[in-house]
């Protein structure tokens, strides 16, 4: 319960964390001694949290790593990470297509169908082999000098009623690029003498084209380029996104826990008049600024690159346009700043177990990975929109919100739902921090083991609930 | 036991800690003193005595199992950040920001420890001045020597002007000619009036510094004196041979407590 309190020339907001007071400064009048003495009394005052926090950020603004991963990557690794990943995609495109096919032929050709086999032999990307005997183009073929065997077969069943019918038997090793790209050339080849054929039969019979085409599918994609665009940014920007914020998160959490305790400057800061309330929310803040400070940007970059980056690298391969619907982008920021509180939260717990800059590191790892693993599996469903179930996931929620944004689908309802639940999220982690530094031997780092020992040890209540020295 | 009413009062101060091996670790059991202006109070103990709990017990790092202990009035458990806002603590433990400058750090210790902020650009230069850092003031900490270093982290101990200070094995790792340098601002700071809780392993410097001089071993307090009333109690000259006499004396004695002026007291 809150309640307002005005003494002696200042007012305070109080109310009740975990068993602890916390007041807030809400004026303090004019007179210096008043206000001086109103955030005195004050367990956890703004006053100081933005002493710590503009210390913090200052410190972390002259700290390489942390530029490089919150700010420069956010920025540049996108445009940079497509331009690799397009020109890549383009390459293998261009060995696949450049390289010959291997192709081992193992008998005649059926009577009066020679022509298949002429028409395979032209082929630029075809070398024909017709002296190789059956088992040594199969021991070839698993050698991998060998990347397909073809043999003709009479028809079984309803297919040998027809006369000249026949059945084109490929042997080939799935396992291996080249022979899987050997196969779809000959079933290309195939495919076009099939139609020759067909066509030419049909017209010895008197048979028009119109007349032998008695049952077809007609069909038409309805999709314009730009609803491809839109189904790759859906894809792509939800996951890099959350890899941004939890890069942005990343460094400043391990660094303003576990590296103050390497630095020895922990004890420094638990020595001033800070309250530990104080402390705590000063580094909360600073670590979701650099989080939402690294999904913010990230937005920035992909809406920028979207137009000056992308879209011509993809329109010389594919024609697909990229369009980014204006009301995306304050979801998107939405969705960055959910995600950049809870994943600070969630990374400075586990960080405050860690003695040394490297402990913390691997400690922190697991919630990294998370926010990265679920957008990447979401990524896959893309029929999916965002429902009530999935509005109850943290991370998944955001990931499925963006997406549903890109596709200029607003389910407000759900979307509300997704960002209490994510605030419930924050407001836990931020009790378990505080439940945590409760505990003199993590505040002070002698405690040896990572939160999963902690939740074991004492947060069960049969626990040891004994602090180490 | 002689109890002083002084700006720092420690009353049977406790802490015991949870060992996997050791089971239940009394680091401090019982220790009680107090100091009060002007007065260099040393606590002299070897490695792993209790000094560095009790004093982190003092600036409220660490909570008390039992007992209680008060800076200028402020009790550490209910006025924590009183406490702390009234006393300067300086240990190796305790680093500088690697990434701030000399004058950030100062200007940072002064606004968080509620230095009035009108005055902190006043009394930032002063220190700057009076520490002789001022060619180093803009250069980042992590670029500074040992003693440059030092000497910024003497400033920022007493940046917000406190009355209580705190040095913790402040010689620890510092060449002669730091040390000494050590032991004249301890002796300016004193001058001023400060009250000076000093702690040490090393005999001659406490010698030279203290007024009073408590002897800690195995978490209690052994004897409490001037080094002349220690002197006179054990017959012993040097301090070394003080301490020795005590401890040899706590060891045989188990239970007990051997005061300042040769009385025997029951352990609290």
């Amino acid at each position: 319960m809150a309640r307002l309190q005005a003494t002696e020339g200042c007012a305070t907001a109080a109310f009740r964390v975990d068993r602890t007071v916390v007041v807030w400064p809400l004026w303090s009048g004019s007179n210096p001694a008043a206000s001086d003495s109103c955030f005195r009394r004050c367990a956890m005052n703004l006053r100081d949290i933005w002493i710590l926090y503009t210390m913090e950020l200052r410190s972390a603004l002259r700290e390489r790593s942390i530029v490089v991963n919150s700010i420069l990557m956010p920025i540049f690794l996108y445009p940079v990470l497509l331009w690799v990943m397009f020109s890549t995609m383009t390459f293998i495109q261009g060995l696949n297509q450049g390289f010959t096919s291997r192709i081992a032929l193992a008998g005649d050709p059926p009577f009066g169908h020679e022509a298949l086999i002429d028409s395979l032999a032209a082929r630029d990307d075809v070398l024909l082999d017709r002296e190789l005997g059956v088992g040594e183009a199969i021991s070839r073929l698993q050698t991998g000098e060998l990347d397909a065997l073809i043999s003709f077969a009479p028809p079984t069943e309803e297919g040998a009623a027809l006369t000249g019918n026949f059945l084109v038997d490929v042997d080939y090793d799935s396992s291996e690029s080249r022979s899987r790209t050997a196969v779809s050339r000959i079933r290309d080849e195939v495919q076009a003498y099939r139609i020759q054929w067909i066509s030419r039969e049909r017209e010895s019979l008197g048979i028009t084209s119109e007349e032998g085409a008695l049952f077809r599918i007609s069909d038409e994609n309805v999709s314009s380029q730009e609803d491809l665009g839109t189904l790759i940014l859906g894809m792509m920007i939800p996951l890099f996104l959350s890899i941004m914020v939890a890069l942005g998160c990343f460094f400043p959490a391990v660094d303003t826990t576990a590296g103050e305790r390497e630095r020895s400057t922990w004890e420094t800061l638990m020595t001033t008049s800070a309250s530990r309330l104080s402390v705590v929310a000063a580094k909360y803040l600073y670590v979701a600024t650099m989080g939402v400070s690294a999904g913010v940007l990230n937005v920035l970059a992909i809406f920028v690159s979207i137009g000056a980056v992308m879209a011509p690298l993809l329109a010389q391969t594919e024609g697909i346009t990229f369009r980014l619907p204006f009301l995306a982008v304050p979801v998107m920021m939405v969705g960055a700043i959910t995600l950049a509180l809870m994943l600070s939260a969630g990374m400075m717990i586990l960080a405050a177990f860690a003695r040394t800059f490297k402990d913390g590191q691997a400690m922190v790892q697991p919630v990294y990975f998370l926010a990265i693993i679920i957008p990447l599996l979401l990524g896959q469903q893309t029929d999916r929109t965002l429902t009530a179930g999935i509005a109850a996931i943290p991370v998944a929620n955001v990931a499925m919100m963006i997406r549903d944004a890109i596709n200029e689908i607003y389910l407000w309802e759900h979307i509300f739902q997704a960002m209490s639940v994510n605030l419930v999220v924050v407001v836990f982690c931020l009790w378990l921090a505080r439940f945590v530094l409760r505990f003199e031997d993590i505040l002070m780092g002698s405690f040896d083991g990572s939160f999963w020992r902690f939740a074991k040890d004492r947060m069960r209540p049969w626990g040891k609930q004994k602090e180490t020295a | 036991m002689t109890m002083r009413n002084g700006t720092v009062s420690v009353h049977h101060l406790r802490k015991m800690f949870y060992d996997e091996s050791r089971g239940e670790v009394k680091a401090v059991d019982g220790v009680s003193f107090s100091c009060g202006a002007g007065e260099v109070f040393g606590l002299l103990g070897a490695n792993g005595a209790g000094k560095t709990t009790t004093l982190r017990m003092l600036s409220t790092v660490l909570k008390p199992t039992g007992g209680t202990a008060s800076v200028m009035g402020h009790d550490v458990l209910s006025d924590p950040e009183a406490v702390r806002r009234s006393l300067g603590f300086y240990s190796a433990s305790t680093a500088l920001y690697p990434r701030l400058t000399g004058r950030e750090t100062l200007n940072f210790f002064a606004r968080i420890n509620h230095y009035p902020g009108d005055r902190v650009a006043a009394r930032v230069k002063d220190l700057i001045e009076r520490f002789g850092i001022e060619e180093y003031a803009n250069a980042r900490v992590e670029k500074l020597s040992s003693g440059m270093k030092q000497k910024v982290s003497i400033a920022r101990t007493i940046a917000h002007d406190p009355p209580v200070l705190i040095f913790d094995e402040p010689t620890v790792g510092l060449d002669v000619l730091n040390a000494l340098e050590m032991v004249k601002v301890i002796r300016e700071l004193r001058a001023e009036g400060k009250t000076i809780i000093f702690s040490s392993h090393i005999m001659s410097e406490v010698e030279k510094l203290c007024d009073r001089i408590a002897i800690v071993h195995r978490g209690r307090l052994l004897a409490l004196g001037t080094l002349e009333s220690l002197r006179e109690a054990t017959d012993q000259h040097y301090l070394e041979d003080i301490f020795v006499h005590y401890v040899t004396k706590a060891e045989g004695l188990d239970g007990a407590v051997v005061g300042a002026m040769g009385e025997l007291e029951e352990a609290p």
